[in-house]
């Protein structure tokens, strides 16, 4: 099975039953199908309905299904640990994406995310990193062959060749071998990992040299110390420095924007007038753009108004002032409220169930806040009028 | 001598501690109206405005690319708008530039800055600085000023008394200005008094939180008249910019003013500064600026600053009849209200203030911490 960043698409969806979190799928009957192509790919299906999730390994994909998801195995697994990034791998095609899109974006809140095991470090690990770990500057004018006997569980033979400033590692033990080391596979581990002092293990002979004495000695030089790949990453990882910009501000609203907001208190909406062109502006501001003149007089419009477009979100980020990411996906909408005309729209947010049934031309109207406190969120959003 | 550009109106909205009253569009949108009603200037596309110049900070204005805000309070709506982040005085450069490299011949500027709104100056300051290196030490303007401060004092035998001088001349000329922030008479031993914010600055060292905007109309030599029976000429612009990371720089020694004065007073056939200004406007965000920028711009020598106080320099000079910074401008305006008064003194408008027979002026803007930048510009009434 085909590994990617250390991990199989197998890996992950046999614990994609036990990751399933039936809180974050409330009202969910679905059917997800994956198919995944390239080495260590396959089809699969993930049903999710009434509380519960299946998943399971198929020749070929259903026919009915909510959402497929089709990409290769090194994209997906990429994905799924966090090494690729979705929205990229998407908008670069490598993901490709059938049926309700939303589905596949509310994965995340139903199924926690796969974290793969930590896989224990073997002999074969280590001393397949021989000739990385080389360092040439200790081993000028050596001919010479290493040989490396690991015994018990986990156990192999290997040889590494030192000749002209080169490394290179064999699997099996060369004959005549200048040096050997027996150990069983676990003691080279410790050894390595420096959980097993090197003189300790000779000492009690748990560590056999065999040969030339004076060359195993040096091979602590000629061979760089081993560091388990998490540390190495963690050692190369670059330092990135956050910061977080905040300043406490205040602002005026003034007598045109503060009449608006007086208007929302009272379930009213208000525009301004010019009184050259006649135009109305939502939300108010005080000068008309394109006559250059003060728009002083106020009218009040709607509440109830026709959409004119509409806007689905599927992403969604924080608010500034709260932290707090509203629900995807969300739906915006530009409303021409009764009394306005031509681009006299009023923009706001759309009612979260009438999200996929809602069209331009619809009538709508505001679902006003219990407690309003003079801002844009004293209108909840607008509802389909039904 | 190449075609000239004429400044032909100024309108400022007055300063104030807070303009709690007003958006900081309304406050733009009060000064621009003025402009059209006085000098019949239009938006039309072939023989108006079709440019304007706007100066404002994103930080005060929380908003990224702050301009956009004013779009509707400037006339911008459907022409070229573009916007100086560093101090105003700059967009009188860019519109110079607009005017005679031919692609305009009239250009409306509009600075705003409205400090009240953040809830402290020095927290947006510390923002200028470099976020790594610089902001987690809490380096702001105002502490920074206090090391330049400090050795300025020491080079050119400026005492805490000359700097209480310098403030109660700057409120004496604020007090006939009625656009000033800071109009209260004080005595040396008021500022004396003040209290210690970060030595050897002291709290009426510092000029006060200000809320305000200019606008100004630039236009070419051929059309000015069209607009105006005082033109005031631009004779000579240039800025120049010195490094950004403390360290790099000799703290008191003015180079970016030094260098900026030289080509603009070279362009303007300045050839000696002490003599030549009826009045001078410097950019003094804190008082030790007033006798330092002066020393910078060769109108006292090289570490006199304390003797041109002493022989009452600052009064036969003319400098800062406004006030200057020091009796409230906000940041980023600093220069552009400098500028401003400078042309209404030009014009002969500036009332209880005004230089007679005044004909020639030097207006100086400064952005960034202790000086970083420097602008220097000469107008001339013929």
């Amino acid at each position: 099975m085909a590994e990617y960043f250390g991990t199989t698409v197998d890996d992950i969806f046999s614990t994609q039953t036990e990751r399933f979190r039936p809180e974050g799928a409330e009202g969910v009957d679905a059917v997800i199908a994956y198919d995944i192509s390239g080495a260590g790919g396959g089809r699969w299906m993930v049903a999710i309905g009434g509380g519960k999730s299946e998943t399971k390994k198929l020749d070929s994909l259903p026919a009915e299904f909510t959402a497929k998801m089709i990409t290769d195995a090194e994209t997906f697994v990429g994905m799924t640990v966090g090494r690729i990034d979705g929205m990229e791998a998407f908008q670069a095609g490598r993901v490709r994406a059938e049926g309700d899109m939303a589905m596949l974006l509310r994965l995340p809140q139903m199924f926690t995310k796969y974290v793969p095991p930590k896989k224990p470090i073997t002999a074969r690990d280590i001393i397949e990193t021989a000739v990385d770990r080389f360092q040439p500057q200790y081993a000028q004018e050596l001919d010479v062959t290493v040989g490396y006997d690991f015994t018990g569980k986990g156990g192999g033979q290997w040889t590494a060749v030192i000749k002209d400033g080169k490394c290179t590692l064999e699997e099996g033990l060369r004959d005549n071998l200048t040096v050997s080391n027996i150990v069983s596979a676990e003691d080279y581990v410790d050894l390595m990992l420096g959980k097993l002092d090197p003189m300790v293990a000779f000492g009690s002979g748990r560590l056999k040299l065999v040969g030339d004495m004076e060359l195993a000695m040096k091979l602590p030089k000629i061979f760089a110390k081993f560091v388990p790949s998490e540390e190495a990453e963690a050692v190369e990882e670059l330092i990135v420095l956050k910061k977080i910009i905040s300043v406490d501000m205040e602002y005026s609203t003034g007598p045109v924007m503060g009449q608006f907001f007086e208007g929302l208190m009272e379930k009213k909406i208000l525009a301004n007038v010019c009184p050259k062109c006649g135009r109305k502006q939502l939300p108010p501001r005080e000068v008309c753009a394109p006559c250059r003149c003060r728009a002083d007089e106020f009218v009040e419009v709607g509440p109830g108004g026709e959409i004119t477009m509409i806007d689905d979100t599927y992403y969604a980020s924080p608010d500034p002032l709260t932290g707090e990411t509203r629900e995807t996906p969300y739906g915006s909408l530009h409303v021409l409220l009764d009394g306005c005309k031509d681009n006299e729209t009023f923009w706001h947010m759309l009612k979260k169930n009438d999200l996929f049934d809602a069209q331009p031309g619809d009538r709508v109207r505001p679902v006003w806040a219990d407690e309003r406190t003079g801002s844009v969120n004293d209108i909840l959003y607008f509802e389909k009028v039904r | 001598m190449g075609k000239r550009v004429a400044v032909c109106a100024v309108e400022q909205t007055g300063f104030f501690t807070n303009l709690w009253q007003k958006r900081f569009q309304e406050m733009a949108f009060d000064i621009v109206e003025p402009i059209i009603r006085k000098t019949g200037v239009t938006f039309d596309m072939a023989t108006g405005i079709r440019n304007i110049i706007t100066c404002s900070d994103d930080v005060f204005d929380a908003r990224t690319i702050s301009d956009n805000a004013m779009t509707d309070a400037v006339g911008a709506h459907y022409r070229g708008e573009e916007k100086v982040t560093m101090d105003g005085i700059n967009a009188i450069g860019y519109g110079l530039a607009c005017v005679l490299s031919g692609h305009d011949d009239i250009i409306l500027i509009v600075g705003h800055c409205k400090e009240s709104q953040s809830e402290s100056r020095d927290m947006v300051t510390n923002l200028a600085f470099d976020p790594f290196y610089y902001r987690p030490l809490g380096l702001d303007f105002k502490n920074v000023a206090a090391l330049q401060a400090r050795a300025y004092m020491n080079k050119s035998g400026v005492t805490d008394e000359h700097l209480a001088k310098v403030v109660v001349n700057s409120r004496k000329n604020a007090a006939l200005n009625p656009a000033a922030n800071a109009r209260e008479l004080l005595t040396e031993e008021q500022v004396l008094k003040s209290p210690m914010t970060c030595d050897p600055i002291r709290l009426l060292h510092e000029y006060p939180v200000s809320d305000g905007a200019v606008a100004m109309l630039l236009v070419c030599e051929e059309r000015a008249s069209e607009f105006t029976d005082k033109p005031v000429w631009i004779s000579g612009f240039a800025n120049c910019m010195d490094s950004y990371f403390l360290g790099d720089k000799d703290l008191v020694g003015n180079f970016s003013l030094k260098k900026a004065a030289e080509r603009a007073y070279r362009k303007a056939g300045v050839k000696n500064p002490a003599e030549e200004f009826d009045l001078v406007e410097v950019n003094d965000c804190f008082a030790y600026q007033t006798p330092m920028w002066l020393e910078g711009l060769g109108l006292c020598g090289e570490g006199k600053g304390s003797a041109l106080i002493d022989g009452g320099g600052l009064k036969t000079c003319n400098v800062n009849k406004s006030g200057g910074m020091l009796a409230g401008n906000p940041l980023m305006i600093g220069g552009l209200a400098r500028a401003a008064e400078a042309v209404i003194q030009l014009r002969g408008e500036a009332g209880d203030r005004q230089v007679e027979g005044a004909k020639k002026a030097l207006a100086h803007g400064t952005t960034g911490a202790a000086g970083q930048f420097h602008s220097v510009l000469v107008l001339d009434s013929e």
